[in-house]
């Protein structure tokens, strides 16, 4: 069980580098749609190991909403549209946010060591920290909406992952799971699709949003 | 009579899904109607007992947000009956305005009621997925920015209050408030779990490290929603932080919270100085009274009460403040200060009734403001030494200044013409009531008390 | 017996370097449905070179002239010393470790650089600053590479490391063990100079390591190609042997079974070029800038190798 949870959740740090590395936003979202199975994958067999329904559905839902749906509506999205293909400047150089990314792991491992560790008495924990932190700076260090709603998703993931693993048996965890997962859904259905009827999904400074 | 205690949530869920039926008018009526009778059973539920179920904890101060809550949804359902036609590109029909916004006002007073703090986390968490789209009521492309912006970092927030939940369900095992106002066992993972959940709920509230969203969403929402904005959604999100300091009562906890809303307060009363967009300038203003709420929550005892004062006279007061510059912003048709002048000549009840509020939210004597953030300094002076206190007071002065002259210019000013173009309505009236009832909650600080301490009023 | 098998992996090496390459060309020439040139072009080449005269620019000190003869010897001493088709040191192994054998591929693209540098062609000079800058790069991550092997095994000596993760299947299913692979292979496309790093045609401006030797005619060009085969063929071989497929490598002296395994070398080598060549044909080339990127994650790739090891095996 800890090699299985070591081997998904770095394997899940590597697709999030590997995010930061492509400036591609369709493959971003494939690799997302990707890891996203896998966190699915995983909890299903958590939800059998550990005979848990509630793990289970989460993990279907998990498979529906963040593996197929939300990728296959921003796909559906960037086909139509191609010249938004690519996100053009990143915010921080990508050779730089691939480091910055590492060194947040290397963070989080060092931050869940004098912290958390002195309680869980797990080495793992730190991965879905380590997630945590990363996705958080997936959002800070891109402009792109949908990059940066992949953020957010990726931060949900290693929620799941975290709680399935370490804690299991959290009563309102579905319930949860499916709230965020609706705000995600609304992100997309309200605001990036209005975004796209108008000009850019490129997140610019604005003169009055300012100060 | 135990089903009383739900009508709130079910008069607001109702009157939501009647707003679907597409008819002229009707959405209005239903959410008036279901509003104010939202406001009547609130204001039974202070004289019945104080009620626990499996689902439902309503407590004194449950009883005191749901009134909140309920009074401010109904003057905002009240004024977005007269607004709504100055959108000139709004984004959805009416209707669905109506729809969401019951359904805001259902996820609140859903928050406030329910007996797990999981439900809260969700109830909190649905408050985001029903106000985002009401942000971005105004089809352009910064306020569609802005709805953005709120959605991703109060959802980063909202993902650390998540894990805080499963932090503090980790230790106790349980989540039921009332369980754990028995006593928890309090151990290190406890305490981690409860500060994250200050940082996490403390965002939704406006609180100090990740409070950016907050005059972005202020500053380009339509008048009405911003005034529900700062009256109650960033209330509720500090109920669930009062919650929880109650359930974890650590030291290490409260001082957190005490840094927290004093930067809080210093940030946003620094910020407020170089404002020129009022609507902004506003809405730093709601983020340095809910440093001092989360300053007074984490004191304690009369500070508490304090917070609660000051929370409820803050609700009526900012929400008249942003109504007005609703007015202000349809007839100017700028959010610049420097463009908008005499505001007591063109639109004289407009002018007058923001000079007052303004003086509210800042906390000057009449006010019920004034109550809360005298109690809370109090409290500071009783466990921090007297320079905390003149240091929050120095900051208060700030703000207080910097509003009431940027306030004042707008209001004394001399006019470009003369011409008197304001009319006698709902828009008008609703914001005159808000500011007297910011006035009128000193005479119920005896009843607030009570409801307090007792639960209910004999 | 050593100094025997010394010899036969000497020439081993020597004589199958070129055909590497020749077949490699051959495959990715097929796989664009091309005919291509023979597998043995590379031989003929070399045959043809060095019955060319040599032409040395002007301007040029001795140094230009003797580099391709240095890196080239260079490279033969590492073939006695790495693990190729035996996995015991021979007569030579014990004078250098794995740390050893880097400074040693580093002294030889040192030499190579001076050459270039002293070429005073601008070509070159373009091929030399890039090839420096990402070496200078590359460096840090094949350090980390070693320690975190070095970390493994507990030595620097890549007979023990083979001997290690071919009889231990816990450090051979390792997380760290395959982070550090997959950041070799990165580093091993770099060294190498393919795909998406360079691109092998005749536009000078995407040149890297092909730029250096542009000033290089007659025999001086003929030992530059061959010995960069050599270099190339023994990092293929090292992230065989040590990296990915430590399998089948005899462990222990025995004639036979190690004349046995240089053939089944020499199918590993087919695998991992015919690997490499349907991973060069579906990806097109990185533009300069962007091989930073590359090595920022390659580098990355090393490094979670290290937080593995302390999450799954060490737990200190």
């Amino acid at each position: 069980m800890r090699e299985t949870f070591a081997l998904v959740g770095f394997f899940e740090i590597l697709m999030v580098l590997f995010m930061q590395w492509e400036i591609y936003t369709k493959k971003i979202i494939t690799t997302f749609s990707i890891s996203s199975y896998i966190i699915a994958l995983f909890l299903f067999y958590l939800g059998i190991v550990q005979n848990s329904p509630y793990v289970i559905a989460l993990s279907l839902i998990s498979a529906f909403v963040r593996g197929f749906f939300i990728p296959w509506y921003m796909k559906r999205r960037i086909v139509r549209d191609h010249w938004r293909e690519r996100e053009i400047k990143p915010v921080i150089s990508t050779a730089m946010s691939i480091v910055i990314s590492l060194l947040i792991v290397v963070f989080a491992y060092v931050l869940y060591r004098i912290t958390f560790y002195n309680s869980i008495h797990l080495v793992e924990g730190s991965i879905p920290m380590a997630l945590l932190l990363q996705g958080a700076f997936l959002i800070i260090s891109r402009r792109n909406a949908f990059i940066q709603l992949i953020g957010y998703m990726t931060m949900e993931n290693a929620l799941f992952l975290f709680e399935g693993y370490l804690f299991p048996g959290l009563p309102f965890i579905v319930e949860a799971g499916i709230v965020l997962d609706l705000i995600g859904i609304i992100a997309i259905a309200g605001v990036v699709v209005r975004m796209m009827k108008n000009s850019s999904v490129e997140m610019n400074e604005s003169d009055e949003l300012r100060g | 009579m135990n089903y009383i205690y739900t009508l709130p949530m079910f008069f607001t869920l109702a009157a939501s899904l009647l707003c679907l039926v597409k008819k002229t008018y009707f959405e209005e009526v239903v959410s008036i109607i279901a509003a104010f009778s939202t406001v009547a059973v609130a204001f039974i539920m202070v004289f019945l007992p104080s009620y626990t179920s499996h689902y439902l904890y309503i407590d004194g101060l449950s009883k005191i947000m749901l009134i909140m809550v309920s009074m401010i949804y109904a003057s905002t359902v009240m004024f977005s009956t007269t607004y709504m036609k100055y959108i000139d590109n709004p984004s959805f029909e009416k209707h669905f305005y109506y729809f969401l916004m019951n359904l805001f006002a259902f996820s609140m007073l859903f928050t406030v009621s329910v007996n797990d703090l999981g439900l809260i986390w969700v109830g909190v968490e649905a408050t985001t997925v029903t106000s985002a789209l009401l942000v971005a009521t105004e089809n352009t492309e910064t306020s569609i920015e802005a709805t953005w912006r709120y959605i991703i970092i109060v959802s980063v927030g909202l993902i650390i209050s998540l894990l805080a939940n499963i932090f503090i369900y980790s230790v106790t095992g349980t989540l039921n408030i009332q369980q754990m106002m028995q006593g928890v066992q309090t151990n290190k993972i406890l305490v981690l779990g409860a500060m994250m959940a200050v940082i996490g709920y403390g965002t939704k509230g406006g609180i100090f490290p990740m409070h950016t969203w907050l005059p972005d969403v202020h500053g380009k929402a339509p008048a009405p929603v911003s005034a529900a904005f700062s009256g109650i959604l960033l209330a509720v999100a500090l109920y669930a932080v009062a919650r929880i300091m109650q359930i974890v009562n650590v030291g290490t906890v409260k001082e957190f919270a005490f840094w927290l809303g004093l930067f809080t307060v210093a940030v946003a009363a620094t910020l407020m100085i170089v404002q020129k967009n009022y609507k902004r300038l506003f809405a730093y203003s709601t983020m340095e009274n809910m440093g001092m709420m989360l300053m007074g929550l984490s004191l304690g005892k009369y500070a508490f009460i304090g917070a609660v004062i000051l929370t409820l006279s803050h609700a009526f007061a900012k929400s008249s403040v942003f109504y007005l510059s609703g007015n202000i912003l349809a007839r100017y048709k700028s959010k610049k200060i420097e463009n908008v002048k005499g505001v007591s000549q063109r639109m004289p009840f407009t002018g007058y009734t923001l000079f007052f509020s303004a003086l509210a939210v800042t906390g000057t004597p009449p006010f019920g403001t004034f109550i809360g953030e005298l109690l809370i300094i109090y409290g500071i002076l009783k466990y921090f030494p007297l320079f905390y206190a003149l240091l929050v007071i120095s900051f208060l002065l700030v703000a207080f200044i910097s509003i009431n002259y940027k306030v004042g210019s707008m209001v004394f000013s001399k006019p470009t013409d003369t011409v008197v173009t304001e009319r006698k309505r709902v828009g008008t009236i609703v914001p005159i009531v808000n500011t007297l009832l910011a006035f009128l909650v000193i005479f119920f600080v005896p009843q607030i008390n009570q409801l307090l301490s007792v639960g209910m009023i004999k | 017996m050593l100094v025997f098998l010394s010899v036969v992996q000497l020439l081993y090496v020597l004589l199958l370097s070129p055909l590497v390459f020749g077949i490699l060309s051959k495959i990715e020439e097929r796989i664009e449905s091309k005919k291509g040139p023979s597998i043995f072009q590379p031989y003929y080449d070399l045959y043809k070179l060095f019955r060319k005269e040599i032409i040395v620019p002007n301007h040029s000190s001795p140094i230009f002239h003797r580099a391709p003869y240095v890196s080239f010897a260079m490279y033969s001493l590492l073939t006695l010393v790495l693990p190729i088709i035996t996995a015991f040191p021979l007569q030579f192994g014990p004078t250098v470790d794995f740390i050893g054998g880097g400074l040693i591929f580093g002294a030889a693209a040192l030499v190579k650089k001076l050459a270039a540098l002293d070429s005073r062609s601008n070509y070159s000079h373009l091929g030399l600053s890039r090839a420096a800058s990402m070496g200078a790069l590359a460096e840090p991550i094949t350090v980390l590479i070693f320690i975190m092997l070095g970390v493994i095994s507990g030595t620097n000596n890549p007979y023990v490391i083979n001997n290690v993760l071919q009889s231990s299947s816990k450090w051979y299913l390792s997380l760290t063990h395959w982070f550090v692979a997959g950041a070799f292979f990165m580093v091993l496309v770099v060294e190498l100079g393919r795909l998406p790093i360079e691109r092998h045609s005749t536009a000078e401006l995407g040149m890297i390591d092909q730029g250096m030797s542009m000033e290089y005619s007659g025999m001086d060009l003929a030992f530059e190609k061959w010995g960069g085969y050599v270099k190339k063929f023994l990092l293929m071989s090292v992230f065989l042997n040590v990296y990915t497929m430590p399998f089948f490598v005899p462990m222990k002296l025995d004639l036979s079974s190690v004349f046995v395994y240089s053939g089944v070398h020499f199918l590993k080598l087919l695998g991992l070029v015919i690997g490499i060549a349907l991973f060069e044909e579906s990806i097109s080339k990185f533009r300069l800038f962007k091989n930073f990127d590359y090595l920022a994650f390659a580098f990355s790739l090393a490094f979670l190798s290290f937080l593995a090891f302390y999450t799954t095996v060490g737990r200190v």
